[in-house]
């Protein structure tokens, strides 16, 4: 398999063009629903979140599922009107509430309410979630000095090890797979109620991290192929060092991508959207690494001129030899 | 050979420690695997007290530490987070609204006159208080889960006695608003500590009459911190008439250092009406937890065994031996982890099975030069060489771009970030180790055995597509 890279490079960044505007269309219309770009987890406006299951749920002696109606109207009496509810588990059995911020005092009573209404509830499968909405916007605030931290110093260490071009064009893949996930959880914010909580964040840092991993790999045998063919133009060069490192960028994404799915498939709810947003930035990162940053990179070479590099002498590209050690 | 033979010997000596540490020193949990409560509790400012300093925060904490200890939760942690917040970890509490009450509060601190014709009942009292510190002392130092209930049962006797003892006091005016200042100081009248207070006008007035009945007459001038007493002191016979003056005492007794200091700290934190409110609560019942755990280790293997899978069909014999390199990764990160004692949480979990996939990247990238080498002509020993040297580069280069992310995650992150961050960093680092060093020492002496050293194990098809490369061999 050989990929016409540099000949196809239209394709390849329409393709992530358009993904990335259905991305900004969807977080358009989640700002107008949410007042942010995703829909956002009490981690960022605060709230209280309380999971519950009925004791008989684990014995399977409940008379039957949890009516939401009835719990609506608990919701209700208790003036938390506006709060979002789901029944869920196997038997129906089990109730996830999210509500503005409840005082021990106010979680209490509605607990108690429940209790009365529904059954007992099992401490021991309880989980509750109170964020001060304060303390969210700390959350989010230091998740995007994070989030600017990492790119800053990302893009310091790969000027120091390559030129700044790569630098910068790497920077951009990283910023294609970012928006790529971003504008992918909007959508599934719209579409089935995911919420963007502080794990949210550290997916992007780890993506940002991870996916420029196979840009390195390509910008290292661009480097490497400059070296040994000086004299040829920067397409070529490109062209030769994607293709020569196709099945590597590929499988070590794969890799990664393996063991994500099992947390998805497996790893309960927590983590669950936690992978998904890494399966996405990852393979975004992937299809930068191998169609954007490098054509980019051909692209600005040969628009200013620089398309034919007057490269160092080979360093030396044999590794030492040890003369304890027999060649075969 | 012998450098690969010590090698060898040394990847096994550290699989061998590793299996050894993970069974002696289990790894700690978090709360969302173990079940408990986490609060973030924050200081905050009021008229009287503009601003909270690091003094002011650490008062705070000691007033929340000694609620904590009161709840009788083991293992429990408190601890000052920036400039006005505290973190208190709960692990298995098993009633978190009473916890929230207990530690919303405000301290309160009162001066207290003991009634009359009491004072056999109190020396009772504290006799049975002493014995029951020791026993809690006895029971925590055990530590086992069995004796849980035996733990609480104590904790309930000594809440009994508490209240058995404030009983025997009467509350005056004076309270801790009126304490101006608390602080330890080496005694005046030779070895040992004392712990002076200064009260403001009003307080200095209500202390002289307070001291003023209780002086001489044996009965104890009780000092309450939330209801219980932290020190009782009783007054001389000298004070009979005009009680202690001038809104400066002492109080004196078998301090050292420490013990004074102590004390005189609960005083100011008392003295220092600073409200906390509860920022963030996260509580997971402890069955959630155990479910979590179990979850995660399907997870884990899974993903462990889908990467060995992959490796062996694709990559052959080096896949089989950077099998043999992941799962001493595997064990050597628990192992690190056991060690640093790091807490694992969920998403610490997510990040030591991410690196899992991440620590065979390293190997695909030096396989695919090693199959690039052979393709070319080279000799297998040559070509083998000739990956691990060529990849290093760019395993070094996607190794720091993602421990940039990690240290960003972990200097800016909050509690459950950290954790991922860490778990994160600890696998990136073990896998350079384990990818170079360890597969590599595994793979050259695999190709000193030679019914091994065909190059068709180590890249398929290779024969039709460079038919020299047999022949070199």
């Amino acid at each position: 398999m050989k990929l016409n890279i540099i000949k196809q490079r239209t394709l390849w960044w329409g393709v992530s063009v358009a993904t990335i505007i259905i991305g900004f269309l969807a977080m358009l219309l989640s700002w107008q629903q949410f007042g942010a770009p995703l829909r956002p987890s009490l981690d960022f406006v605060g709230g209280t979140r309380l999971q519950l299951e009925l004791v008989c749920a684990r014995t399977e002696s409940c008379d039957g599922p949890i009516d939401p109606a009835q719990v609506r109207e608990i919701l209700a009496t208790e003036g938390l009107e506006g709060s979002s509810l789901q029944v869920v588990g196997d038997q129906q059995n089990a109730l996830s509430i999210r509500t503005t911020t409840l005082d021990v005092e106010q979680r209490e009573a509605l607990l108690q309410t429940l209790e009365a209404e529904l059954g007992d509830i099992d401490p021991t499968l309880i989980q509750i979630d109170t964020v001060g909405p304060t303390l969210g916007r700390q959350i989010f605030i230091s998740g995007l000095t994070a989030l600017g931290a990492a790119f800053l110093g990302i893009m310091l260490y790969l000027s120091f090890r390559f030129q700044t071009d790569y630098a910068a064009f790497a920077i951009i893949a990283i910023l294609h797979d970012v928006l790529i996930t971003l504008g992918f959880f909007a959508i599934m914010g719209l579409a089935f109620g995911v919420e963007a909580d502080s794990l949210f964040i550290v997916a992007l840092l780890t993506i940002a991290g991870f996916s420029v991993n196979d840009t390195v790999v390509i910008y290292d045998r661009v480097r490497e192929t400059i070296r040994t063919n000086p004299g040829d133009h920067i397409n070529d060069i490109i062209d030769a060092a994607v293709n020569q490192t196709l099945t590597r960028s590929i499988n070590t994404t794969f890799t990664t991508v393996l063991s994500l799915v099992a947390i998805f498939l497996f790893g309960g709810e927590t983590l669950k959207y936690f992978a998904l947003a890494l399966i996405v930035g990852f393979i975004a990162g992937a299809y930068s690494s191998i169609f954007v940053a490098s054509t980019l990179l051909a692209f600005w070479r040969e628009r200013t001129g620089n398309a034919y590099v007057k490269a160092a002498p080979p360093e030396d590209a044999e590794p030492p030899t040890d003369p304890s050690v027999p060649t075969i | 050979m012998a450098r690969q033979r010590s090698l060898l010997l040394l990847v096994l000596i550290l699989a061998i420690a590793a299996i050894i540490t993970l069974i002696n020193l289990p790894i700690r949990l978090g709360l969302d695997l173990q079940g408990g409560s986490q609060l973030t509790l924050q200081a905050q400012t009021t008229e009287a007290v503009p601003q909270i300093t690091p003094d002011k925060l650490e008062a705070v904490r000691n007033v929340v530490e000694r609620r904590v200890n009161a709840l009788g939760v083991a293992e429990s942690v408190v601890q000052t987070v920036g400039s006005n917040q505290l973190l208190v970890q709960l692990p298995g509490v098993s009633d978190p609204a009473q916890a929230e009450r207990v530690l919303g509060g405000t301290a309160q601190l009162d001066f207290r006159e003991q009634n009359p014709g009491t004072e056999e009942q109190l020396a009772i009292e504290f006799q049975v208080q002493q014995e029951l510190l020791i026993e809690q002392a006895q029971l925590e130092l055990a530590g086992d889960a069995a004796d849980e209930d035996a733990i609480a049962a104590n904790q309930a006797a000594l809440e009994r006695s508490r209240q058995a003892i404030a009983e025997l006091f009467i509350r005056t005016e004076l309270t801790g608003e009126k304490l101006s200042n608390a602080f330890a100081a080496p005694s005046q009248t030779g070895g040992g500590w004392e712990v002076g207070l200064e009260f403001n006008n009003q307080g200095a007035e209500e202390f002289a009459a307070l001291t003023r009945n209780i002086a001489g007459t044996g009965r104890r001038l009780g000092i309450f911190l939330d209801n219980e007493l932290v020190s009782g002191p009783i007054v001389d016979v000298r004070y009979a008439e005009t009680g202690i003056t001038g809104g400066i005492a002492s109080i004196s007794g078998n301090f050292v250092a420490e013990t004074a200091n102590d004390l005189a700290l609960q005083l100011r934190s008392g003295a220092l009406p600073v409200p906390v409110e509860i920022l963030e609560n996260r509580t997971v019942g402890a069955t959630l937890g155990r479910d979590s755990i179990e979850r995660s280790i399907i997870a884990g293997l899974s993903g462990l065994a889908l990467v060995l899978v992959f490796m062996v069909l694709y990559y052959r014999l080096p896949g089989f031996v950077a099998d043999i390199a992941l799962v001493v990764y595997a064990l050597l990160t628990l192992a690190v982890f056991a060690l640093l004692e790091v807490t694992l949480t969920l998403p610490g979990i997510a990040g030591f099975i991410l690196s899992i996939g991440m620590a065979v990247d390293a190997n695909v990238l030096i396989f695919e030069r090693t199959r690039e080498e052979l393709r070319t002509g080279k000799t297998l020993y040559r070509s083998v060489e000739s990956g691990f040297y060529r990849a290093f580069s760019s395993i070094l280069d996607s190794n720091v771009t993602t421990l940039i992310a990690c240290a960003a995650l972990f200097w800016l992150g909050t509690g459950l970030v950290k954790g991922f961050a860490l778990t994160l960093a600890v696998g990136v680092g073990v896998s350079m180790f384990t990818a170079l060093t360890c597969s590599r020492t595994l793979l050259l002496t695999v190709l000193s055995i030679t019914p091994l050293r065909k190059p068709e194990y180590f890249c398929p098809n290779l024969s039709s597509s460079n038919p020299q490369a047999k022949a070199t061999s």
